[in-house]
């Protein structure tokens, strides 16, 4: 049976197996929330086909980085592509910091954030129902991509907290995103 | 950080607040951890579902040739490049010398994979505690064992507990007249547990000893009221 045919189960299992047709399978069975995962942190269209291309091939150059144990293969492929994504525009806003340095033209603002970063109804509502030191915690690292040491120098708190704040906020944002998710019909 | 666990990193590494060189570290861990992919499985999932509540857009029709193109390219795993042809003997030497010392790895091994457990059962512990969900009793079951399994509303992760059980059971997904291999549960004392990340709502399971079913569990898939938790029992 070809992969297109088979269930999610099976899907991960050929993928773990570096199976190439399950690689196109697994893509075009996600293609929107991946390509939109990546639009959402870089904000331009040719970016994020390029960074969707470049997560992909960097699996298909690592045919250990995914097994069954890794869960959800959906789940899996979102984070990479977000990580893909994240490390490109630190990469661009590094590139820019530079060239405005050359040219002398650096002022002291911080980078842009991302057009309308948090305008998004039910994350929004959800974020905005978290303690508010969780919250910053949160934001900064999801939607303006921060490091962990980045989001505790800017907080000015240790990384011991950042990263407690981050986990209870990352669960409780879930949480509260599961259930307000509408039931399907039989969800499979 | 190679040899030690993720522990509070999961969720960092899911939100993509580590730098390259940590990520780097953590897939490296994470090629021989089963635990720590269990538990940075749930963080993931997590990501996962904002992302998806976030705007979507359809992707641009041209993507699908791109990636279909990558996996026709053949990887270094794939086909051995002249320099690991020329490793081949050493390798082989290198290969002699850790079976001389399997013993002791053996018990390396054994302790990690103990403790990649502890933490997979920790973050099932963490997931009924902090997560909305229900619970289904499984029928049948013999010999005065209990078992239940307590699952995410959408289905994405699940929790099979067996308690007064001393050997391993097999769970399994009933579905279409087949049945699909989920996991194992292992007796530690005398409870066992499995926990599942999934992708999608399973409507019965099974528990096998062996060939044999001894208890199934038929889950419920239905709407809860609106502005309610989900149930914590069926």
């Amino acid at each position: 049976m070809m992969p297109g045919q088979e269930g999610d189960e099976a899907l991960a299992v050929a993928f773990a197996a570096h199976d190439p047709k399950a690689f196109g399978e697994a893509y075009r069975r996600n293609a929107g929330l991946l390509y939109s995962a990546a639009y959402n942190v870089l904000g331009n269209a040719d970016d994020a086909k390029d960074c969707v291309a470049d997560a992909i091939a960097r699996l298909w150059r690592s045919p250990r980085a995914y097994s069954p144990q890794r869960g959800n293969l959906r789940n899996f492929l979102v984070v990479c592509v977000r990580n893909e994504a994240i490390s490109r525009r630190r990469r661009a806003a590094r590139r820019s910091r530079m060239e405005e340095r050359v040219a002398g033209m650096r002022d002291d603002r911080d980078d842009p954030p991302l057009a309308d970063p948090i305008e998004r109804d039910r994350v929004r509502r959800a974020l905005l129902a978290l303690p508010p030191e969780q919250r910053a915690a949160i934001a900064l690292a999801y939607y303006e991509g921060k490091t962990q040491t980045e989001i505790a120098a800017e907080l000015g708190e240790p990384l011991g907290t950042i990263k407690s704040r981050v986990k209870l906020g990352l669960r409780k944002l879930a949480s509260a995103l599961e259930l307000s998710t509408p039931v399907e019909g039989d969800g499979r | 950080m190679i040899d030690r666990h993720i522990g509070d990193l999961a969720e960092l590494y899911a939100l993509g607040a580590l730098d390259e060189s940590e990520r780097g570290e953590v897939d490296r861990h994470l090629l021989h951890c089963a635990g720590c992919a269990t538990l940075l499985a749930a963080a993931e999932n997590d990501v996962a579902l904002i992302a998806s509540s976030e705007p979507q857009r359809p992707a641009p029709p041209e993507l699908q040739g791109r990636i279909d193109r990558i996996a026709l390219a053949p990887t270094s795993a794939s086909r051995p490049s002249p320099a690991s042809r020329a490793w081949a003997f050493p390798a082989t030497l290198a290969a002699a010398l850790v079976v001389g010392l399997l013993p002791s790895v053996y018990f390396w091994i054994e302790n990690r994979e103990m403790h990649g457990e502890m933490l997979a059962q920790r973050a099932a512990m963490e997931r009924i505690v902090t997560s909305p969900h229900r619970t289904t009793p499984f029928t049948a079951m013999p010999g005065g064992s209990a078992a239940q399994v307590s699952y995410a509303p959408d289905g994405s992760w699940y929790v099979v507990v067996v308690s007064s059980i001393s050997r391993s059971l097999d769970v399994v997904w009933m579905h279409d007249g087949k049945k699909t291999m989920l996991g194992r549960a292992a007796p530690r004392g005398n409870v066992a547990m499995l926990y599942l990340p999934k992708s999608h709502r399973m409507d019965k399971l099974a528990l096998m000893d062996g060939d044999r079913i001894v208890a199934q569990a038929a889950l419920s898939w239905q709407r809860t009221a609106p502005g309610r938790r989900a149930a914590r029992s069926a």
